[in-house]
């Protein structure tokens, strides 16, 4: 069966590129241009996914129908935002988006994001997850907190592994700062967005990330927080 | 202005005159029991000088009339209890008539000296005090940059010097709506431009000297006033001379370097609609590809239109938080490494390298134009450096190009909007890394590389 997907976009011309787009790969596409029209489509629909521009232009935005629609709804969410607007997307993802995407983007870019979010949302509902990581040149297995880089063992601090596990277990997943201190850290840190600048550094050190050579296991997303890279689109 | 006395204050203004004599009537009646007592042994001439050291003494610390009273006092006293015969006002001896003559005018003489000199002083101090209220209110309204400080400023020199009861500024012109000698509303005028009221309220009525200071405190302000709002006018007047010279410079390059992409792009389009199924395959995801980089480029240059037109307009506004420059550089080498393939970037930095307050997405823009800069004259066979370094109180990021370097002519232009170097290129690249660093209070300034090349040195404070 065909994956249904509602996109959300006030500019015709974008909404008919993306029909285009994503039927090539094989959707099934339903456009609208407002708010209150994607909360309708989306309960009479129920579409698989929903690709969500944050500036409609008209009343509710983007970021209110996410937050509306996180009300009854657990629909996959990926917003579109512009250049420069990080406080936005932090909002988006704070309310329930589950990724976003900066215009201008190529076809192939939301393609993989719809996939990454898919796969995601499939694997979340099992309970256990799997004891083992494998990306590149490291590997983790969570059931014996062993960390190696090449085949070698690497030493963790107690902080660095469980940033490195609650990045691990959301590949390809967007982790705001605030997530990520909330998580590791605890709820009263949730300001101190640089104790985790300091921690991904020191992590980045010991898994022998060369950005120079595009070895990389972290990845920032400025101004929103860290992605860890998901092992298909390991170079 | 009349001054009208409350009941209250006549009877305090009351108590310290009556105090005043008493002080004086005590003083006379003193020494004249103790002259009295001693008045077989000493002459005529030893009680006028202590009668007039007394009356001197008087004027000093009460005043004229209060000198003039004891003088007039003292000379009946001598008359009467002193002078044989006593307890009459009758002379006996003529030598004595003159010395008591004497008495009267140098004790009138001294007592008027006495206090004049007391009167000086009070003034003097009164100036003084006047003058350090002044000197710190034009102090703290020399800082002040807007009209809110200003207004600031003064209320509290009203609230806390001057004792007011309330003081606050109408930004218009205003009357008071009753008559009242403790209200007082005062025009802050420059020439002919009001600039508001300021509203004081006291509990008594004000003293003349108190009125002349608040006069110059409220002239003083206006002045301030005045000054900011001429400064104000020059920067805006400033800032459309500059957008002046950004649109005319905004519309040469669109004529030219935008207009190139898009050229591409149309003709590529046509080409695909057009010729279609003529095209070979490969033919046809050539001139999608093209669109798509060309696409990809127009939307490179549109932005750093947008950030240059920000940066002159002054309304960049920074989201800054403690960041790693560590973390800036990993990512320009890696989308380097995306587009280009191969490691053309070296990175080094200190273990202990600090975080430091900046817009990650300002200050990663700034470094990838550094780097375009950089890789565009770089040997193919060597590969740029990007080495972090702490200096004293700031953090620096060198950025080492091992090419040619530039000629000394092209150097001084390098960081101007839109200079074409020679190779024709729309040079926006560095003037907006400038402005981004000059934006976070940094510098970024060109170096030699020891054997050949140029290094790009970007310092950012460490304590901002």
């Amino acid at each position: 069966m065909k994956l249904k997907i509602l996109v959300v976009d006030d500019e015709p011309q974008i909404r008919k590129q993306l029909k285009i787009g994503l039927e090539g790969y094989g959707y099934d596409v339903l456009t609208t241009s407002t708010g209150e029209d994607a909360i309708i489509q989306t309960a009479q629909q129920k579409p698989d996914m929903i690709i969500l521009d944050i500036s409609l232009g008209s009343e509710p935005d983007g970021i209110e129908v996410c937050r509306r629609l996180r009300e009854w709804s657990k629909i996959p969410i990926i917003v579109l935002s512009v250049h420069g607007e990080d406080r936005t997307k932090v909002d988006a993802l704070h309310t329930g988006a589950d990724d976003y995407l900066t215009k201008p983007f190529s076809m192939v870019e939301l393609e993989a994001r719809i996939q990454a979010v898919l796969r995601r949302v499939a694997i979340e509902p099992t309970t256990n997850p799997q004891a083992e990581i494998r990306v590149g040149e490291l590997y983790i297995n969570l059931a014996n907190r062993v960390v190696q880089v090449g085949g070698e063992d690497i030493h963790l601090t107690p902080t660095e592994y469980d940033l490195l596990r609650l990045l691990a277990t959301h590949p390809g997943k967007v982790l705001t700062h605030r997530t990520i201190l909330h998580e590791v850290w605890g709820g009263e840190y949730s300001e101190m967005a640089h104790y985790v600048r300091v921690y991904v550094n020191q992590l980045r050190k010991k898994l022998r990330e060369n950005p120079s050579r595009n070895i990389r296991y972290i990845l920032n997303e400025p101004g929103v927080g860290y992605r860890f890279i998901s092992s298909e689109t390991v170079p | 202005m009349t001054v009208r006395y409350t009941i209250g204050l006549n009877v305090a203004e009351g108590f310290i005159v009556l105090r005043k004599y008493i002080t004086v009537g005590i003083s006379l009646i003193g020494i004249t029991l103790l002259a009295w007592v001693l008045r077989d042994r000493l002459t005529l001439a030893n009680f006028a000088m202590i009668y007039i050291l007394v009356v001197l003494l008087i004027a000093i610390r009460l005043g004229t009339i209060a000198a003039m009273s004891a003088a007039f006092i003292s000379f009946l006293s001598i008359n009467f209890f002193l002078t044989q015969p006593y307890y009459t006002f009758i002379v006996a001896d003529s030598r004595d008539v003159i010395e008591l003559i004497v008495f009267i005018v140098v004790a009138a003489l001294s007592g008027q000296l006495g206090a004049r000199a007391r009167q000086q002083t009070q003034e003097a101090q009164q100036r003084a005090y006047e003058q350090e209220i002044l000197y710190r209110l034009t102090g703290s309204m020399n800082q002040a940059t807007d009209f809110e400080a200003v207004y600031k400023a003064l209320t509290q020199v009203m609230r806390k010097d001057l004792h007011a009861r309330q003081a606050y500024i109408l930004p218009y012109a205003s009357e008071p709506r009753r008559t009242d000698e403790t209200v007082l509303f005062l025009l802050l005028q420059a020439r002919d431009r009001i600039y508001g009221t300021l509203c004081v309220a006291f509990d008594t009525a004000l003293s003349t000297q108190q009125l002349r200071l608040l006069r110059t405190c409220a002239a003083q302000a206006a002045m301030a006033l005045q000054r900011i709002e001429l400064a104000e006018k020059a920067r805006v007047s400033q800032q459309y001379e500059e957008a002046d010279r950004l649109k005319t410079a905004i519309l040469r390059a669109v004529s030219h370097d935008l207009r190139t992409p898009i050229t591409i792009i149309k003709t590529s389009a046509s080409n695909l609609r057009t010729l279609g199924e003529r095209l070979q395959v490969t033919e046809r995801e050539e001139l999608a590809a093209t669109i798509e980089t060309e696409a990809d480029h127009l939307n490179k240059l549109i932005g750093n239109l947008l950030d240059l037109s920000r940066l002159q307009a002054g309304a960049l506004t920074l989201n800054s938080e403690l960041n790693s420059l560590e973390e800036v550089a990993g990512d320009v080498a890696a989308r380097i490494w995306q587009t280009t393939g191969r490691e053309r970037i070296q990175i080094t930095f200190p273990d202990d390298m600090p975080l430091v307050v900046f817009d990650y997405g300002l200050i990663l823009q700034a470094l990838s134009n550094l780097m375009d800069n950089a890789l565009r004259y770089e040997p193919a066979d060597s590969q740029i450096e990007i080495q972090g370094c702490v200096n004293q109180s700031e953090v620096q990021l060198r950025v080492i190009n091992h090419g040619e370097g530039i000629a000394p002519e092209d150097r001084e232009h390098l960081m101007e909007p839109f200079y074409h170097g020679g190779d024709g290129h729309i040079g926006l690249g560095l003037p907006i890394a400038k402005g981004i660093i000059e934006a976070h209070h940094g510098s970024l300034w060109l170096e030699d590389t020891p054997g050949g090349g140029v290094t790009l040195v970007m310092a950012l404070p460490l304590d901002s």
